[in-house]
């Protein structure tokens, strides 16, 4: 299939980019790897007459460790670049294990963080883990920048609280400590999982102190699930179990689930529980390692 | 875009099979077009045209891509090696010979884009696994082999350090 014809621009500032996206108001987008951009363009789902390369923007890129232990993640890092980044796999290493299954490796090779969170495709992995891991978004434009977190940012399907004329800078997830456990469950027969579930798990004092889960796939839209995490705090080695029973019937009874090729919605709800105590209890594990 | 305005077109300045390259394209081309409508390199294929079956991967600097809906500005300046570019002077490598010995194609079809997958993975890793394998295969499709084949002739190639 031919894509559409349309005109590259290549910015070097965030300004740039953010006045030609301006200067073509519905006609102009942002493009990164084109993973999903140059699909939809294919296809005729989406038509735009100008393409901003952000890829050649220094404010960007880049994965680094700043002040307070926050990881920063810039929009335009690859899959690939998380998944092989030695700060990702030491800091967070269950998004390490999920962006080493993200679709496949030459997906993982083009498509960039800040693309998938920006498309805000409900069968997003990445985004189920910033939802639940608490993580914040940066956006920029030529008026200044804001940050939001990632719940806000995801406003639905295939739709964010991103301005035309604003890009995405940066992901920034809080702190890994001692005590502080992510983890991650997904169920894939395709390129796009069925059902995917990730987890943050605090521990004090041998308890669980705050939990946050997050769904994708299995519904609309990447959603955090606030009172299933609230179901397991409290519990503690030998009542986990229960709690965790507790959590499953509760991200069952509260996830918004909808047939489709991957299964019924009754199944989806099913699979989100065993993927949810599975992510859990991995959450757990690296809490309490010592 | 309004047929009245001038149609863009860019340079792209990169080499293929360690040859260089220099076009003038409009900024649509995917990298799958330049590479078998311009330089008639047609052992690159293309079957599902949305990154899912890996039957147009060819390397970019190293590293396995689609050619299909990756677009040929971004190997500006970059090393694009296909299939054609495996053999040299007329000698097979390990892993198209290990192919070739497993019977690891029928049809052929995603052939050159399984060639490239593995390439890419035998160029990092030296000791493979199996699972090592079938994770970097895992998104090409083979509609005739049932894989076993191509697995095991990429684990034949591995051994025969190539």
């Amino acid at each position: 299939m031919t894509i559409p014809r349309f005109e590259l621009h290549v910015p070097t500032s965030v300004a740039e980019a953010s006045e030609l996206l301006r200067r073509y108001p519905g006609e102009a987008v942002p493009y990164a790897g084109g993973t999903e951009l140059l699909q939809t363009m294919k296809l005729g789902l989406a038509s735009f007459e100008h393409l901003v390369d952000v890829k050649r923007i220094p404010a960007l890129a880049g994965i680094a460790v700043q002040p307070g232990g926050w990881l920063r993640i810039g929009a335009t890092t690859t899959h690939r670049e998380i998944e092989r980044s030695a700060l990702v796999g030491e800091r967070l290493p269950a998004l390490r294990l999920l962006e080493r299954q993200v679709a496949n490796v030459r997906v993982r090779n083009t498509g960039t963080l800040g693309g998938n969170l920006c498309f805000a495709e409900p069968h997003s992995d990445p985004a189920a883990f910033l939802l639940a891991a608490g993580a914040r978004v940066r956006l920029g434009s030529a008026e200044g920048e804001r940050e939001l977190d990632v719940d806000a940012f995801i406003a639905g399907p295939l739709f964010t609280d991103r301005a035309p004329d604003e890009l995405l800078l940066d992901v920034r997830v809080p702190p890994a400590r001692p005590g502080r456990g992510h983890g991650f469950a997904k169920l894939a027969f395709f390129e796009r999982p069925a059902a995917s579930v990730a987890c943050r798990i605090d521990v004090a004092e041998g308890a669980i102190a705050d939990a946050r889960v997050a769904v994708a796939s299995a519904c609309e839209s990447p959603v955090l699930l606030e009172r299933v995490g609230q179901t397991l705090v409290g519990a503690r080695g030998a009542d986990l179990d229960d709690a965790l029973g507790a959590a499953v019937e509760a991200a069952r009874h509260d996830v918004e689930t909808f047939d489709d090729v991957n299964g019924s919605a009754d199944y989806k709800r099913h699979l989100v529980g065993l993927l949810l105590r599975a992510a859990a209890t991995s959450a757990y594990e690296e809490a309490t390692r010592a | 875009m309004p047929e009245s305005r001038t149609i863009q077109l860019v340079d792209l300045a990169c080499t293929v099979n360690g040859r260089n390259v220099a076009l003038r394209i409009e900024p649509r081309e995917t990298l799958a077009d330049v590479l078998r409508e311009r330089l008639g390199l047609t052992g690159t294929k293309v079957s599902c045209d949305a990154q899912v079956c890996g039957a147009c991967t060819v390397l970019l600097d190293g590293q396995p891509v689609s050619s299909c809906t990756l677009l040929a500005v971004e190997a500006s300046g970059r090393a694009v090696r296909t299939v054609e570019g495996l053999a040299r002077d007329g000698s097979l490598t390990p892993l198209q010979e290990a192919f070739i010995e497993h019977a690891a194609f029928q049809c052929g079809f995603c052939t050159s884009g399984m060639l490239m997958a593995a390439t890419a993975l035998l160029e990092e890793q030296r000791h493979l696994s199996r699972e090592d394998v079938v994770h970097a295969l895992e998104g090409n499709v083979c509609r005739c082999t049932g894989y076993v084949p191509i697995v095991d002739a990429v684990l034949a190639a591995a051994e025969a350090g190539q």
